[in-house]
């Protein structure tokens, strides 16, 4: 009897702490971004965004709706976990530190991530690379990491993402739309 | 002269006997004084709770008040992020769009036979 009370405190224990261990995890499409603290004060200019589940609720209820660009925000962040980015532009060039964007692109050879586009434009030294998360068929998160001489930006969307939607963004956050379909 | 003023002055401070009605009076009183519960009448407890509950309304109201401010403030700053975030993206993915377009273009110009 004590064997099987001890057997089953046991097994009590591992569950639950695996339990703790599924509820704590990061859903998929979720990266780990670095520490960016020490950039910041080095950038001249800085964006820090961390928007989780419970805050883009929060924001979705304050998008008024009759205008275009918060039509088109509450449209796409419907069905979102989350929204992460960091930007630092500055002065100089090459002065962010590669191995943490390297650390963010490991992360983006996990299975489940799939490149969509890499694009490298030579003349602005530029280089776009855009993954999409997909997991039982449905996308399940976006990460654009985007690199220049003075400037680098991460972005990290979690959730069920609409890249039409997110196309349908251009021309209205004051980016001129462009599609590829016209310039063909 | 003084001697008058003197003598009028002790005659109208001279110790009176208030009478027995007044006595008794005064004796009712104490005693119904007494006779009171620990909280007063039911008058004054009623005005006691309506004061009470007169400042919990007003209490909670200024919590409310404060608490829907702040909802308020974060849900702007929210929206301000999350616009920003967008701004951010829809760039990012402009210049991604750009540059696969460039690189059509080229394809397409250096190629003449997929102009056909």
């Amino acid at each position: 009897m004590r064997s099987f009370v001890k057997l089953f405190t046991a097994a009590a224990l591992a569950a639950s702490m695996l339990f703790t261990r599924v509820a704590l995890a990061a859903p998929p499409g979720a990266l780990q971004l670095p520490e960016f603290g020490s950039l910041a004060d080095k950038a001249v200019q800085a964006v820090d965004i961390t928007l989780d589940g419970a805050l883009l609720n929060l924001a979705s209820g304050f998008l008024d709706t009759k205008k275009p660009e918060d039509a088109a925000a509450k449209d796409v962040i419907r069905g979102l976990q989350g929204i992460y980015v960091r930007s630092y532009t500055f002065d100089k060039d090459f002065v962010y530190p590669q191995a943490d964007v390297d650390l963010v692109r490991k992360q983006l050879g996990a299975p489940g991530w799939q490149k969509l586009v890499m694009t490298r434009d030579n003349r602005e030294h530029s280089k776009v690379d855009i993954y999409v998360c997909v997991n039982g068929g449905r996308s399940c998160g976006l990460a654009i990491i985007a690199s220049e001489p003075r400037e680098f930006t991460i972005v990290n969307i979690v959730g069920s993402i609409d890249l039409q939607k997110l196309h349908t963004l251009e021309g209205k956050f004051g980016i001129p739309r462009m599609s590829l379909d016209e310039k063909k | 002269m003084s001697d008058d003023l003197e003598k009028r002055l002790r005659a109208a401070l001279r110790p009176v006997d208030p009478g027995e009605s007044f006595t008794r009076g005064v004796l009712e009183r104490i005693g119904s004084e007494q006779a009171q519960p620990r909280w007063g009448t039911r008058r004054t407890r009623l005005r006691w709770v309506s004061a009470a509950l007169a400042a919990s309304i007003l209490l909670a109201g200024v919590v409310a008040h404060q608490w829907q401010a702040q909802r308020t403030r974060r849900g702007l700053d929210a929206r301000r992020q999350l616009l920003e975030a967008l701004t951010v993206t829809s760039h990012k993915l402009d210049i991604a769009y750009r540059v696969v377009n460039d690189q059509d273009d080229n394809t397409t110009a250096s190629d003449p036979d997929d102009r056909t």
